[in-house]
């Protein structure tokens, strides 16, 4: 064996290694091949093993050839290894080719309920103001519902709100949240800024404009100069919030608990002041009533009425999730169709 | 109250156009309702002459009629009516008409004649009740024009609050326009011309009870015909909404409208002794009242009687003896003022409320029993002919001056938040008729009136006084008059900012918590109801919700006893619930109705019951889940909701309330639970926080409830802090230094043992270095036995200060081992 035989070994080995990692197509002979070439049982190990018998001043430069032929068939191997990863990646990928216009696996979320969303719309807009929320009792007594608000037995104005009675005696289901104001006004002292979401019950037959159980959100305000002139910057506010830069407007209105009294409109949200069927041609929905708490209010909450002043508002939540969410009926929050609760999500 | 424009304007000058007037009155707060073109259902009829009237050859009970319209041919007419002649003024119909009752006029043959439309009566056309005769016109009406022009009228349909009694008539109305406008008012001239005797002669008047009737006037009418009114005042009484009756009852309800002041017309021959008693009724006695209702009186009901007996409910309803009829000649006019609130009990008592109640029940001014009576007597001689006897019976002809109420401008300014001067406070209160003048010193401000006054000295502060109206009633403290100020200068011209005023304390909201779980919940895919808190007596007792001490509520010590609302408007809305749980049954049932098998709902609401006479609320959680947990799709199997969908929820519900784990007791009742699918739920803080019950319902509810879902699962749970409370917060336990160390374990245990107990036990005797426990898996068959089951569980272990070591955790192994062995006869399978 001398060195010329032995790089002429050397270098057919690697003709033949190249010429079969070119032809190799799938990635488990590639490394058949890097065993049966570079391992160490492989064809260069046994080729090399002849250097052996060389003279000594050969033996590096059969190394140099060796070393060169390695790093050859290992170059090929890795381009080789590098190309068929490429095809075996792709091959997989449009194998996996979905139909992505296919629609998506469920995730399953419900629908909050409109009555208390929109309670919460409502909190949010006088919450910015500092008005915090308080709740009273559904069962009232008599009393907190009308005699405190300045509707004693037998007052005329009892008429405006027919009253379900219950079996506990003096007590009824309570027909408006403003005997929450009571309740706030005798466990807190000015300054007032409060809120009193709920639910009020009245003898009334239901249709699609009447129900004898809704909600409604009763605002109180009380303070050493709160005047006519806060209540209407703060309707103002609230109403351009909830149903956009609208005209409003502030007309005098009657509660016993109120003096002034008002009712507040908003240019109608269906036909924009125009005049419709939805406002009675008047161009105007009345949105809340509201005014200045009256002087014997303020003196049964406890509350000098020389010194403090302040108002009250008190809006049908239905009413205003109506005009927000066009929905035609009242019947339709209490029966909880999903037809029609499946539209709030 | 309906308002016939073209009546009002008796008294008030009108320049604006119907609706500008309404939006100036309903800026006054006498809110315009609607405007109603009144005769605008005549279409097609006009004033026609007739020129022959002939008899029908085949008929005798009709007319051959030729009718000049104006233009054109005259028509020839078909007529029943017998009041009709040659030269007389009528409404014609023609072809194409279409009458109120959108009844259609066209050409016709009657018994062989054609006619080319109809001559109207005045009952057709809706003018007056005559269906008889055809209405004759007055001589002069125009030929051919239109009726509506001539008769129609617009009608303001004005909503008069409950404060404003003397604004419920047309005087009332035409001052609130005045005051609108400027316009002045213009009162009808009331003089009664007296041609007969005394009327002390003809009526005695005596009354027993002057709290509650503190004036009576009384007059008298002779030699009266009773006949139906003019026609123009039919065609009043008509457009304002009230049905003319005949002369003399139309002249009292237009008074009523006019003025305001109910009266009363009795046929003065059926009053024995010509002699009316007020007085309280005595128990036993009955009246027929005019709506032929017999009624018995209760002895609290303040009447009208004669020597003989009760001929009227006071202020409420006439008797029908003492009726006026088309034979009566002697009228005797009531004109009273009643106690208001005897007026609205009466009215109350005998579900009995009629025009003039409603007035009495406002309060009236007391003039008006003067001015009525007058008025009345003068429209019935007017109307009905007659004399009318010299002078009234009065009790109490003194008329109280006008009351004089003082205020602080300057408090009136401050309470609208603008300052208005003196001078224009004063300029607006005159437009509603209230004179102000200085006041004289020592003069105290009425802050607040009964039933809590509150008098004040004014100091230094300036006042004035106002010269109340009589007819304004209304007003009795300051704060009154800052709103006729307020109302008269326009709302709109308060000016509107924002409160520059001091805020109130924090306060957290007492929806936070339930808001947090409504988020979570419909996160998890159920969809919040709101249901009715009123319910059917029968949802308690299909359902049978355990009331048990278990179930109380936890912010409440007892659940206590249904309410029951006392004048329900149906049974089925009759109590208030105790249980949520019913409700959401009826919202499934409502729901499959519809088609919807798959219903996930939830409801936060309350639950209501009396206990030792007073009521109570608590505020629930109940969910209810039927149908699939997920739904099929063409990616996904269909899964059922069963149970475990519930726990899972308890548990998500639990870690969002930064609660510890729930801990389940099976519940084995049975009704209305699935016996094995059922437990209480409570978690295991020291401060219990969360209890209630999820079940499976016994498949008996859910036929009782005609539900087509076999299974439904619910839950109602008692959560601390749901009514007003705070979310907890979370503490942080900082990131393991050290790692932890795993191992898994099977547990093989008699089928009765419940996880809840192996659980317990593992965690009982896996010492201090023992993390967590979690079970993997559940194992029932071969090799186990018949009775056993293996629970596999995965128990981490770890400590802060090392890592441990594998004789540590070996040790911790061996004693939980030896623990489940010793305590719950388990063994462990390898």
């Amino acid at each position: 064996m001398d060195f010329e035989s032995l790089s002429a070994d050397l270098r057919s080995l690697q003709a033949r290694a190249l010429k079969e990692i070119a032809e190799v197509s799938d990635p488990a002979s590639l490394e058949a091949l890097q065993i049966q070439y570079l391992g160490k049982k492989g064809d260069l190990t046994a080729v090399l093993r002849g250097i052996g018998a060389l003279p000594a001043e050969d033996r590096p430069r059969v190394g140099a050839v060796a070393n060169e032929v390695g790093e050859a068939v290992k170059g090929a191997l890795a381009v080789r290894g590098a190309e068929l990863h490429a095809q075996v990646q792709a091959l997989r990928l449009a194998s996996e080719k979905v139909d992505v216009t296919l629609p998506g696996r469920p995730v399953g979320r419900g629908t909050l309920h409109p009555i208390p969303e929109t309670i919460a719309a409502i909190t949010e807009v006088f919450g910015q103001f500092g008005f915090v929320v308080y709740e009273g009792p559904e069962v009232e007594d008599d009393l907190t519902n009308f005699q405190m608000l300045n509707m004693p037995p037998d007052h005329p104005a009892r008429d405006l709100w027919d009253t379900l009675y219950v079996d506990i005696p003096g007590h009824l289901l309570r027909t408006h949240t403003s005997p929450g104001q009571m309740r706030v006004m005798q466990t807190t002292r000015p300054p007032i800024r409060a809120l009193l979401p709920g639910r009020c019950f009245r003898y009334e037959a239901v249709d699609a404009s009447h129900g004898f159980e809704f909600f409604q959100v009763e605002g109180l305000m009380v303070d050493e100069g709160t005047s006519m002139a806060d209540l209407k910057g703060l309707l103002d506010e609230f109403a351009h919030a909830l149903f956009g830069p609208r005209k409003t407007r502030f007309r005098p209105g009657y509660y016993p608990f109120t003096e002034p009294s008002v009712a507040f409109d908003v240019e109608c949200v269906v036909c924009g002041g125009v005049g419709c069927p939805a406002c009675s041609k008047s161009g105007w929905m009345t949105i809340l009533g509201a005014g200045m708490v009256h002087p014997v209010v303020l003196q049964y909450g406890g509350i000098d009425p020389e010194r403090y002043q302040g108002f009250a508002f008190g809006m049908g939540v239905e009413r205003i999730a109506n005009l927000r969410h066009a929905v035609p009926d009242l019947r339709y929050y209490l029966e909880n169709d999903l037809r029609f609760l499946d539209q709030f999500r | 109250m309906r308002v016939p424009l073209n009546w009002l304007r008796e008294y008030v000058d009108i320049q604006q156009t119907p609706e500008q007037l309404a939006e100036r009155l309903t800026l006054l707060g006498m809110e315009v309702k609607g405007i109603e073109q009144w005769g605008a259902d005549w279409r097609s009829v006009v004033v026609g002459e007739l020129l022959t009237v002939e008899k029908h050859p085949h008929a005798d009970r009709l007319h051959l009629t030729t009718v000049n319209v104006g233009s054109g041919e005259p028509l020839h007419i078909v007529c029943g009516a017998n009041n009709i002649a040659p030269g007389q003024r009528v409404p014609v119909a023609l072809p194409g008409a279409v009458l109120p009752g959108e009844r259609r006029i066209e050409r016709t043959e009657k018994m062989g004649i054609a006619s080319e439309g109809m001559l109207c009566s005045g009952d057709e056309l809706k003018i007056t009740t005559d269906a008889e005769g055809i209405l004759i016109l007055p001589a002069g009406t125009p030929l051919g024009k239109q009726l509506s022009d001539l008769y129609g009228d617009v009608v303001l349909d004005v909503d008069v609050k409950p404060n404003r009694g003397d604004a419920l008539c047309l005087i009332g109305l035409a001052r609130e326009v005045a005051a609108a406008t400027g316009a002045a008012i213009r009162w009808p001239d009331i003089a009664v011309e007296e041609k007969g005797g005394p009327v002390g002669e003809r009526l005695r008047v005596e009354v027993k009870e002057p709290e509650l009737c503190t004036r009576f006037v009384g007059r008298w009418i002779s030699g009266a015909r009773i006949g139906p009114s003019p026609d123009t005042i039919q065609m009043r009484l008509q457009a304002a909404g009230m049905r003319p009756v005949s002369n003399v009852v139309d002249a009292s309800n237009y008074v009523m409208l006019e003025l305001g002041k109910p009266t009363h017309t009795f046929n003065g021959a059926a009053v024995n002794d010509a002699t009316i008693i007020v007085r309280l009724a005595i128990a036993g006695e009955r009246l027929e009242t005019l709506d032929h209702v017999v009624r018995d009186l209760t002895p609290d009901t303040l009447i009208i009687a004669d020597p003989k007996g009760p001929i009227g409910i006071a202020g409420v309803m006439g008797g029908a003896d003492s009726e006026i009829t088309d034979a009566t000649t002697e009228i005797a006019i009531e004109s009273a003022i009643f106690d208001p609130v005897s007026i609205r009990r009466t009215g109350h008592r005998y579900a009995l409320r009629s025009e003039a109640s409603l007035r009495f029940e406002k309060g009236q001014e007391f003039r008006l029993a003067r001015l009525g009576a007058d008025r009345v007597a003068q429209l019935t001689l007017a109307w009905a002919g007659g004399s009318c006897a010299g002078g009234r019976i009065d009790t109490s002809p003194t008329e109280p001056a006008p009351a004089r109420l003082a205020f602080r401008p300057a408090r009136v300014s401050k309470l609208l938040g603008d300052d208005i001067p003196i001078a224009n406070q004063r300029d607006l209160l005159r437009r509603v008729g209230i004179e102000t003048e200085p006041a004289s010193s020592g003069v105290r401000i009425n802050v607040s009136a009964e039933p809590k006054p509150l008098v004040v000295d004014p100091g230094s502060a300036e006042v004035l006084v106002a010269v109340v109206p009589t007819w304004r009633r209304d007003l009795a403290v300051e704060a009154d008059v800052a709103e006729e100020v307020a109302r008269v200068r326009g709302y709109e011209a308060t000016p509107a900012h924002l409160p520059d005023t001091l805020m109130p304390a924090y306060r957290p909201s007492p929806l936070k918590v339930r808001d947090a779980i409504r988020e979570m919940l419909v996160g998890a895919g159920l969809s919040e109801v709101v249901t009715h808190a009123l319910v059917s007596p029968e949802h308690e007792a299909r359902l049978k919700w355990p009331v048990d001490g278990e179930d109380r509520p936890i912010d409440d010590p007892e659940v206590g006893e249904t309410i029951v609302v006392t004048n329900p408007l149906s049974s089925q809305h009759s109590v208030l619930r105790r249980h949520l749980v019913g409700s959401l049954l009826d919202v499934l049932a409502l729901n499959e109705r519809q088609g919807r098998a798959d219903v996930a709902v939830f409801e936060v609401g309350k639950g209501y019951g009396r206990a030792g006479g007073e009521p109570r609320e608590w505020t629930r959680l109940a969910l209810l889940l039927a149908g699939s947990a997920q739904p099929a799709s063409w990616n996904r199997a269909p899964r059922p909701y069963d149970l475990d969908d519930a726990k899972g929820l308890v548990e998500l519900l639990c870690r969002h309330l930064s609660l510890p784990e729930p801990a389940y007791h099976a519940d084995e009742r049975g009704f209305p639970f699935h016996p094995g699918r059922a437990f209480s739920v409570s978690e295991q803080s020291e401060h219990e926080v969360l209890d209630g019950r999820v079940a499976e319902l016994h498949p008996d509810v859910t036929a009782e409830w005609d539900l087509r879902s076999q299974r439904v699962i619910v839950a109602e749970l008692a959560i601390r802090g749901l009514a007003d409370g705070l979310l907890p917060r979370v503490y942080v336990e900082p990131i393991p230094r050290f790692p932890e160390v795993e191992r898994d374990l099977a547990v093989i245990v008699d089928d009765s043992r419940t996880a809840a107990e192996v659980q317990a036990t593992i965690a009982r005797h896996g010492g201090e270095l023992l993390r967590g426990v979690r079970l993997f898996d559940l194992y029932r068959g071969a090799p186990l036995a018949a009775t056993e089951k293996s629970l596999a569980y995965r128990l981490v272990f770890g400590t802060n200060d090392r890592t441990l070591t594998e004789g540590e955790v070996d040790e911790a192994m061996a004693a939980v081992r030896d623990g489940l062995a010793a305590d719950l006869a388990a063994h462990i399978r390898s």
